[in-house]
């Protein structure tokens, strides 16, 4: 199972994560490894008409309807590397286009 | 303990010796810091709590009011949490001394505690290996007698492979028993908090006040806390099997020596002891690295650096921003993990990998229900294929440092208890046994521990 | 030309229940508070923390579900729609994909061009709401404020069943009434309690298959709806008349210059890679459960118009009016029931009190019995319809009973006879000029002699029985 380095780049992408240039035939080649060995799962033919497993409750358990803010030891101007006025501040989206306000 | 004055001496003597093993590189709170807290804490604990005075050290991916919470990661240094994690709330609620945050691979991905962005963890008895991982810090600090317990976190092994390679106790519960509201998610449906301990009631007793219902998760069953037992005369009456997939031909003789003999003495406290097969075995590491990778892809989408955390600058639009600091805030085994988990969760590759990877999940889990099914109570087997290896030794190559959770993941993915005993030494190194018990049955489980913990030399070479 | 294309559109309405509380966490869902001051670890994505789901928020989703006649399923899964936005804490939405709360519904709704028409409602499905970003308020940076984050939402899909932006409107103001009569939502677009996107295509005329269709987004209000479908689908035929290919893209609607624009984004990747999530357990609802839903559901307008028009003899358009919104229908109904002829009732509903109800945010100042009263005091000839109106609008404003209020306005009528003879025989014996002038066939003249009665009465006479004694008197 090889990754193309168009595919880490895309991937990356998806990921919002930043790979160099130089960094990418190393990664390339680790993911296409890993992808490689955990690929054998596809040997066993058994698996088809399984239901997934996953452990914990059944069944969700619901929350009453209540405002019960959770008390905190500071708030988001403490926990904020950029703040005003009561916002988060971010560089401006460039990129990201939208008129959502 | 039960005197204001003996909580102090206790914080004062847990600092003492916290500093002491400071080489280690296991605590990651400056001295000064964790003195003064622990000073503090000594005089405000509830008397009246079962842990009163105990320090107890908690990994640094466990939120905590006191001390900064990194993950041992960049991307979070310096974040101080405005809320304990659960576990930590009742910790404090039963007196114990949260005695500072310990060192991890980042995030709680490796096994070695190699990949902190803080320094590695010193292995206690030999400083060029490793303590194990991911709460390789958590279990050096127990292992050097700084302190009788610290909470560590288990996605695929990190809280019972680092205790087998330091020779201490490590307990990772059912999944479900304790809350995970606080423990910062690497891979949800496998992750719980575990406790590592210098004997199997230190443990214990942690782990007993730390379980039980929680309306701020889920996924956390409604149900009281963990009674402890009492440690059995004999193991009379259990059935223990001995799955033969954890005991391949090439398993390390040593640790196979280790392992006999920890089966022989199960046998001499009275257990049946029989051979099981649990057939799937072999799919485990590689159902576990897609499912654990894609879960912790969308759980680490948080780290973003726009409402917390450090900002990395530079950044001309919010695009740049959220790339550059988590393309410099996380180190390559996460960065390696959310790649390849967005990848598993990609359209054209989820039906293949991560659909395919719940399967095999459900097998796996079907694998042991089937042998519990049948009149098993507990299964015995290696914790780690190795004692504690080498630093650098695994770090080429990520499959072969996937490869040491050969036989802890298996637990994680069918939402069992297990835990993890000192049985033995190799060539100096200490070597764990493990225990798996049925779910929600860790009671069964931790009177076999107590017992193979009385009868077995944990220090006698194998 | 439009006539010889077809228009296709589907809606996705983003509807926010009213609930107290978030979707996953204690906030308050509150709208207006200060920047950031409803959060907590849950709704900031804080590390560490986990989502537990509002019990209120499925119960009116069900309510909802039920209401548009769908399938509630009673296992369903929440599952993570994973993208980055600056309003988007986690990463993630929580939301539902593959194992929705409900499917396969239907609205009926009065299509200008077709009568009445019928969408489908394909799924109806909850999740939580993102936070706002705010673009203009600080210069290269951009505001984020998480209060709304987490709120609940249900989103309901349609398919792709409207033929116009005409069409799409209307179903839209009948899902409104739906949800505003179910309780599920206050359903204000200016607040954001209900958004819509639209899908949008053309085809030629009589062509079975979809054109590829364009996602148009931004519209933040019902009047906008129309305009924005309008605008795209005119854009789309033009550029498929110059011989181009309509692109599928999202388009973002501007209402300043009433234009579409696409929304420009690099990477059109939108790969959610959903999954279900791992921190919340299947959705289970019990048999109990739903069938409380089911009759806390009420009648719904539909049904209500159509009983209006059978028990009260009301036209469809009337009873249109009178259902439109839940509380003044039944308000309608209390009138009737206080003893009001349903008639008479329905006009003072469509007039006086909607007129009263429109400028004063107080709604229906008048109550119920007090409305039924002063109908009948003018079906007594107690008072008069002018007179009547006064009446009201004193009662409104300042309460009281009308027969009281009348009186003391002075404007009570007096019907007595004997009084009204009184009057007459004074006027006639004053001006028995005229009287004779009447007698010998100037009949018009009853309303001079009408005139000087309510004169002479100070306008209290009944001027229908005071011209009857009138007539009376003058052929005895």
């Amino acid at each position: 199972m090889s990754v193309t380095h168009d595919e880490v780049r895309r991937i990356a992408q998806l990921a919002e994560l930043d790979v160099s240039e130089e960094a990418l035939p190393l990664l390339a080649e680790q993911m296409s490894r890993i992808l490689e060995y955990v690929a054998q799962i596809n040997a066993v033919p058994a698996s088809e008409g399984v239901k997934p497993f996953v452990p914990g409750p059944d069944a969700v358990r619901f929350r009453a309807d209540e405002v019960k803010p959770w008390p905190l030891a500071f708030g988001p101007a403490e926990l904020a590397p950029a703040f005003r006025d009561g916002f988060f501040l971010v560089p401006k989206l460039g990129q990201f286009e939208d008129a959502e306000a | 303990m039960s005197d204001p004055s003996e909580a102090l001496a206790s914080a004062k003597a847990a600092a003492d010796r916290i500093v002491k093993v400071k080489r280690l590189n296991a605590c990651l709170t400056p001295i000064k810091e964790l003195r003064k807290s622990l000073v503090a804490q000594a005089s405000a604990a509830h008397p009246s709590g079962v842990l009163y005075g105990m320090p107890v050290a908690v990994k640094d991916n466990i939120c905590t009011l006191e001390f900064t919470t990194s993950c041992g990661s960049k991307i979070l240094e310096g974040y101080r949490s405005p809320y304990d994690a659960t576990a930590v709330a009742k910790l404090k609620a039963a007196g114990a001394l949260i005695a500072g945050k310990t060192n991890c691979d980042e995030f709680g991905m490796g096994s070695s505690t190699e990949h902190s962005a803080y320094g590695r963890s010193l292995h206690p008895f030999d400083k060029t290996r490793v303590p194990g991982g991911s709460s390789g810090g958590s279990a050096a600090l127990v292992a050097a007698g700084a302190v009788p317990a610290a909470l560590g976190s288990e996605t695929g092994g990190s809280v019972r492979q680092p205790a087998s390679l330091c020779g201490v106790v490590g307990i990772k519960p059912t999944y479900g028993r304790v809350s995970r509201s606080g423990l910062v998610a690497f891979g949800s449906s496998l992750d719980q908090i575990g406790v590592l301990g210098r004997s199997v009631h230190d443990a214990a007793r942690v782990l007993s006040v730390i379980s039980g219902r929680d309306a701020r998760d889920a996924t956390c069953e409604d149900r009281d806390s963990l009674r402890l037992p009492n440690v059995p005369e004999s193991l009379q009456g259990f059935v223990i099997g001995v799955p033969k997939e954890y005991f391949p031909q090439d398993l390390d003789p040593a640790v196979r020596r280790a392992c006999d003999r920890a089966i022989r003495l199960l046998r001499e406290l009275g257990a049946a002891v029989r051979e099981v097969s649990l057939p799937h075995t072999a799919y485990a590491v590689a159902t576990y690295y897609i499912i654990a990778p894609a879960e912790a892809s969308s759980n680490l989408a948080r780290y973003d650096g726009a409402r917390y955390g450090p900002r990395f600058n530079g950044s001309e639009d919010v695009r740049s921003l959220y790339r550059t600091t988590r393309g410099e805030g996380f180190g390559p085994e996460v960065r390696r993990r959310v790649l390849v988990g967005t990848y598993v969760l990609s359209s054209g590759y989820y039906d293949a990998y991560y659909r395919k990877a719940q399967q095999m999940r459900a097998l796996i889990a079907q694998d042991f229900r089937n042998v519990f099914d049948r009149g098993v109570d507990l299964l015995f087997t290696p914790t780690t294929p190795t004692p504690a290896f080498k630093a650098g030794e695994k770090l080429n190559d990520p499959v072969a440092m996937y490869l040491s959770d050969i036989f802890t993941v298996t637990a994680n993915l069918a939402g069992l208890p297990a835990i993890s005993v000192p049985i033995g030494r190799i060539k100096g190194l200490p070597i764990g046994g493990q225990l798996i018990g049925q779910a929600f049955l860790e009671d069964e489980m931790l009177e076999a521990a107590y017992a193979l913990e009385r009868a077995v030399p944990a220090g006698e070479e194998a | 030309m439009a006539g010889a294309w077809e228009t296709v559109i589907g809606l996705e309405t983003h509807v926010q229940v009213r609930t107290e509380s978030k979707m996953f966490c204690g906030c308050s869902a509150a709208f207006g508070a200060p920047p950031n001051t409803n959060v907590c670890p849950v709704c900031l994505g804080l590390p560490g923390a986990l989502p537990v789901p509002n019990e209120q928020a499925l119960k009116l989703a069900v309510r909802a579900a039920l209401g548009l006649g769908c399938t509630v399923h009673p296992r369903s899964v929440f599952a993570r729609k994973n993208y980055f936005y600056p309003d988007l804490p986690k990463g993630y939405q929580i939301s539902q994909f593959e194992q929705p709360l409900a499917t396969a519904g239907s609205l009926s709704y009065l299509s200008p061009d077709r009568g009445i028409a019928t969408a489908t409602i394909q799924r109806l499905h909850v999740e939580e709401d993102a936070g706002k970003s705010l673009h203009d308020r600080f210069p290269k940076q951009t505001a984020i404020d998480l209060n709304r984050c987490g709120v609940p939402l249900i989103e309901i899909v349609t398919g792709p069943d409207f033929r116009s932006p005409h069409e799409a409107r209307a179903y839209l103001l009948t899902l409104k009434q739906v949800l505003e009569y179910a309780g599920i939502s206050d359903c204000d677009m200016e607040k954001g309690s209900l958004r819509v996107d639209a899908n949008v295509s053309v085809r030629r005329a009589g062509e079975t298959a979809l054109g590829t269709k364009t996602e148009v987004k931004n519209i933040n209000s019902f009047a906008y709806v129309e305009k924005a479908l309008t605008v795209e689908r005119d854009r789309q035929i033009a550029v498929l008349e110059g011989g181009g290919t309509v692109a599928p893209q999202t388009m973002l609607y501007d209402s300043k210059t009433n234009s579409v624009r696409p929304q420009r984004s690099k990477e059109e990747s939108h790969d959610y890679r959903y999954f279900p999530d791992p921190d919340l357990p299947p959705l289970v609802l019990t048999e109990e459960f739903i069938a409380e839903q089911q009759t806390l559901l009420p009648e719904l307008p539909a049904k209500k118009r159509e009983r209006f028009v059978e028990k009260y003899a009301l036209s469809v358009t009337d009873a249109a009016v009178l259902t439109a919104d839940r509380t003044v229908a039944d308000y309608y109904e209390a009138v009737v029931h206080a003893g009001a002829d349903a008639k008479t009732a329905a006009n003072w509903v469509m007039t006086e009190v909607l007129e009263d109800a429109k400028d004063h945010a107080d709604g229906l100042r008048v109550p119920p019995g007090a409305l039924a009263n002063l109908i009948g005091l003018i079906r007594g000839g107690y008072v008069s319809h002018q007179a009547a109106k006064r009446v009201f609008a004193e009662v409104a404003e300042r309460g009281g009973e009308p027969r009281n209020v009348a009186e003391a306005l002075g404007v009570i009528q007096v019907g007595d006879t004997g009084v009204l003879t009184g009057w007459v025989s004074e006027v006639l014996a004053a001006h028995p000029a005229e009287v004779a002038r009447y007698k010998t066939g100037e009949t018009k003249l009853v309303q001079f002699f009408l005139g000087q009665v309510m004169k002479a009465s100070r306008g209290k006479a009944d001027p229908k029985l005071a011209q009857r004694v009138l007539e009376q008197k003058l052929t005895s």
